[in-house]
């Protein structure tokens, strides 16, 4: 790795920049808006950073000086003063008063609140708070790293009446591990509305009981943020011993449903394949890019056909404009072989979706993954107005081979207005907050799809989490939404080092 | 061919000078031989003694410090003017403004503070780490709020005295021990790379994108080199730091169509420079003299712009 080579690459870049701005050459990169130019810095710089060739904070030093003086630059223009060659940009006359400071007090601010979207925001051990650090202390006393992992399937419907509401709570799979045991549940919201307890902190669940086949009685406690939408992790206290064989709980005004805790290994699906992969940090990076830009569109772009034919600019264009210097500033890095097919793959998903601009080098590969030319013919066909997939959730739990250090366990896939989530238990994720480059998730470095029954590819993003002592709940958004039609799915899970593939059966039930 | 010559890298810089704002007037700061000297204030230590037991800090004191506080900041590198056409023209009254915005503490500043986390009871070790670590952020604060008003004030002073922090940030780390290479040569290298570019775009005619610039370390003055043609062109400069403070502060990048990789017998406002006509050519000795607008003389608000610099004839 070349740390030196990944540092004067972007501080060249700054350079070239700021020269942008003195030349105010109409299609320089500066004529798009000295924001768009910071934009670019920031992506390259996190491109740079979660390859670890760059310091958090070199980065942020470069990126102060480059504020600062852009932003002294734009107060003389402020001032009336033409640059060469051009109007002067339209700056608010504060601009050194107000815009001086922001890097500086960004910085601040950011490590004050990591968890906030600020450019350069970064976790540290503040992330979490004085709660968490307390319930983290709590939880390694009480954890036991010698306890066997236990993941299973529940799709069960609890159904419940309280006070005048009623409806049904869905037990989506159980999960214990050596930080304790878990239920993942799915309320339908309406339900809560009606109950007037939206917060999910707020929730008791006193009038749930749970007693296992020894007589012994368990706690239920909604995890404080554990999910959005109606999809939450509900902790099991005391765990339970590992050689109970079910549980039941049950609601007023019951009858109370049995969940099995025995191993399933015959529900759990094939035997995960592991396949070596061998990709540098750089070729794993331009993957995840390419996830996020594929991930990113139905966002931008609600009608696809409509906005290629207008033109319509977006945040696509937005985030592929700058690839081309996230590839150049990889090489620059060693990182990234100049013989690497990625950035051509990447330059030809460009192609594919209609962006040039993007500024890689390399000519378009002739070929594409299948996964992503089956999200792009998604893309590509999809109508406006289709009919949105059905609320609905599927009970699926499975333990993946180790990829890259980190532990993943499938916990359940919800359909929520019209989105798909997967819920996941990760262990062995830094969860550090660094930012990555154009939105790429950082703390949950791995790129991973779904495949249904009827062979279309769904692209997980990183939609929530919920960190527990070391272990965390993930909520991974699928594009697009996976049908209840499919019976049964491919998980491919891609990391640095190899690809883990898992078939698993799928259970849907639906709320009433 | 030649060596850095034993004589001092400001050698072809004349005085130059600024009204500052300072107490109930403006004082004269003058930069001179290297040093900054404050011609109102002739005993600036005593200044700094009695400010310390409560009393005002004069600016131009302020000023001083500040200059000595970033006479090797690579930083000033960064932000500092490219040449002549990159004039940064801040007046006293932007540098007050901003720092009664940063006087305002960081709360005045970016997204709101988000309520405490109540613990009914927080250990006492978590609560001392947090605490600690509050500190250490406002800390750091304090610290960037100084270095950014001081690099307001330091640009306030105008081109003539900017160009020369440069030239010595650039003097102060021009031969650094080959353990400090590696950290000194990326903001080096880019700094050289700005300023030549835009003197190769004047000299040749290209792109300062197609200018690839790398340090120049040992005997010599570097090399320049074209490469390639159309698209794939690039002039290849290899130039020492010192370059940056002892011709390009000058003012001396070019002169009479060549471009100044050293200076030979430096002085003002005779000096002896080594010049290429063009690219892959040796350089040729030249005589160059060096004319100046005079001292300042002006009103208050006078201060040394890009108009004021040195201008060189062979």
């Amino acid at each position: 790795m070349n740390r030196e080579g990944a540092e004067t690459y972007l501080r060249l870049l700054a350079e070239a920049l700021i020269r942008g701005s003195l030349a105010a050459v109409p299609g320089s990169a500066w004529a798009e808006g000295p924001a768009d130019g910071r934009t670019r810095m920031m992506a390259v710089g996190h491109a740079l950073t979660a390859v670890g060739a760059l310091g958090i904070e070199t980065l942020e030093d470069i990126v102060a000086d480059f504020d600062l003086a852009v932003n002294v630059r734009q107060q003389d223009q402020a001032a009336g003063r033409e640059p060469r060659g051009g109007a002067p940009l339209a700056v608010p006359s504060s601009a050194v008063a107000g815009v001086l400071s922001s890097a500086a007090v960004g910085r601040w601010a950011a490590r004050l609140h990591p968890a906030r979207s600020a450019p350069l925001a970064r976790a540290s051990g503040l992330v979490w708070g004085w709660r968490e650090a307390a319930e983290a202390a709590e939880a390694e006393d009480l954890a036991n790293p010698e306890t066997p992992d236990r993941f299973v399937p529940v799709g069960l419907s609890l159904p419940f009446r309280q006070e005048s509401v009623s409806g049904e709570l869905y037990l989506v799979s159980f999960a214990q591990t050596g930080s304790g045991a878990r239920f993942i549940a799915a309320w339908p919201n309406r339900a809560l509305a009606r109950l007037g307890m939206l917060d999910p902190d707020s929730i008791s669940l006193e009038w749930l009981t749970v007693t296992d086949d020894r007589g012994a009685r368990y706690d239920l406690a909604l995890v404080p943020g554990g999910g959005p939408g109606w999809a939450h992790v509900m902790s099991v206290w005391p765990p339970p011993p590992q050689d109970i064989r079910w549980l039941d709980i049950a609601a007023p005004p019951g009858p109370a449903v049995r969940v099995r805790l025995e191993r399933q290994a015959p529900d759990a699906g094939d035997e995960p394949e592991v396949t070596e992969a061998r990709l540098s940090p750089g070729e794993h990076l331009l993957t995840m890019l390419a996830d996020r830009l594929l991930t990113t569109a139905p966002e931008s772009w609600r009608d696809w056909r409509r906005q290629r034919a207008m033109a319509s600019p977006g945040p696509l264009p937005a985030m592929t404009a700058g690839l081309g210097q996230i590839v150049a500033a990889l090489e620059a890095a060693d990182v990234l072989s100049p013989l690497s097919p990625v950035p051509a793959r990447l330059a030809a998903l460009c192609a594919s979706m209609g962006f040039g601009g993007h500024g890689i080098a390399a000519a378009p590969a002739p070929d594409l993954p299948e996964r992503w030319l089956s999200l792009l013919a998604h893309y590509q066909r999809r109508k406006p107005g289709m009919a949105p997939v059905r609320d609905g959730y599927a009970a699926v739990a499975a333990a993946l081979p180790e990829l890259d250090g980190i532990r993943l366990a499938l916990l359940g896939l919800d359909n929520t207005e019209g989105c798909s989530s997967l819920h996941v238990l990760a262990r062995g994720m830094t969860a550090e907050g660094q930012p990555g480059p154009l939105g790429v998730d950082l703390d949950f470095p791995l790129s991973l799809w779904l495949r249904d029954s009827g062979g279309r590819w769904h692209a997980a993003r990183t939609a929530g989490r919920h960190r527990a002592d070391t272990e965390c709940v993930v909520r991974l958004r699928l594009v697009p939404p996976l049908p209840e039609s499919a019976d049964s799915i491919e998980v491919l899970a891609g990391g640095r080092s190899a690809e883990v593939r898992a078939r698993l059966p799928l259970r849907w039930g639906c709320p009433t | 061919m030649t060596d850095i010559p034993n004589e001092p890298w400001f050698a072809c810089l004349p005085p130059c000078e600024a009204h500052v704002p300072c107490g109930d007037g403006r004082h004269i700061v003058r930069w001179e031989a290297g040093a900054l000297r404050l011609l109102s204030h002739p005993d600036p230590e005593g200044e700094l003694v009695l400010a310390a037991l409560g009393g005002d800090k004069a600016r131009c004191v302020e000023v001083a410090q500040a200059w000595g506080r970033h006479a090797a900041d690579l930083s000033v590198l960064a932000i500092g003017p490219r040449g002549p056409a990159d004039e940064i023209a801040l007046s006293w009254d932007d540098v007050d403004a901003a720092a009664q915005v940063g006087a305002r503490g960081p709360g005045s500043y970016g997204p709101p503070r988000v309520a405490p986390i109540r613990l009914a009871s927080p250990s006492i070790p978590t609560s001392a780490r947090v605490q600690a670590q509050r500190q250490r952020m406002e800390q750091e604060m304090a610290r960037t709020t100084q270095r950014r008003n001081d690099m307001l004030s330091l640009l306030a002073l105008g081109y003539g005295f900017q160009v020369r922090l440069i030239g010595q940030v650039a003097e102060a780390h021009a031969s650094p021990p080959d353990d400090q290479l590696a950290g000194v040569r990326p903001p080096l290298v880019a700094a050289i790379s700005a300023r030549v570019a835009l003197a190769a775009e004047e000299w040749i005619g290209i792109d300062p994108d197609q200018v690839v610039v790398s340090l120049h370390r040992g005997p010599g003055w570097g090399s320049v080199e074209l490469t390639g043609q159309g698209g794939q062109r690039r002039l290849q400069v290899s130039l020492p730091a010192g370059w940056l403070g002892r011709v390009w502060a000058a003012g001396l990048a070019l002169a009479g169509r060549h471009l100044v990789v050293a200076v030979q017998r430096g002085g003002w406002p005779d000096a002896r420079v080594l010049a290429l006509r063009g690219p892959g050519t040796e350089p040729v000795p030249l005589e160059v003299h060096g004319r100046a607008p005079g001292p300042v003389s002006g009103g208050l608000d006078v201060r040394p712009g890009p108009a004021d610099a040195p201008h060189w004839e062979i």
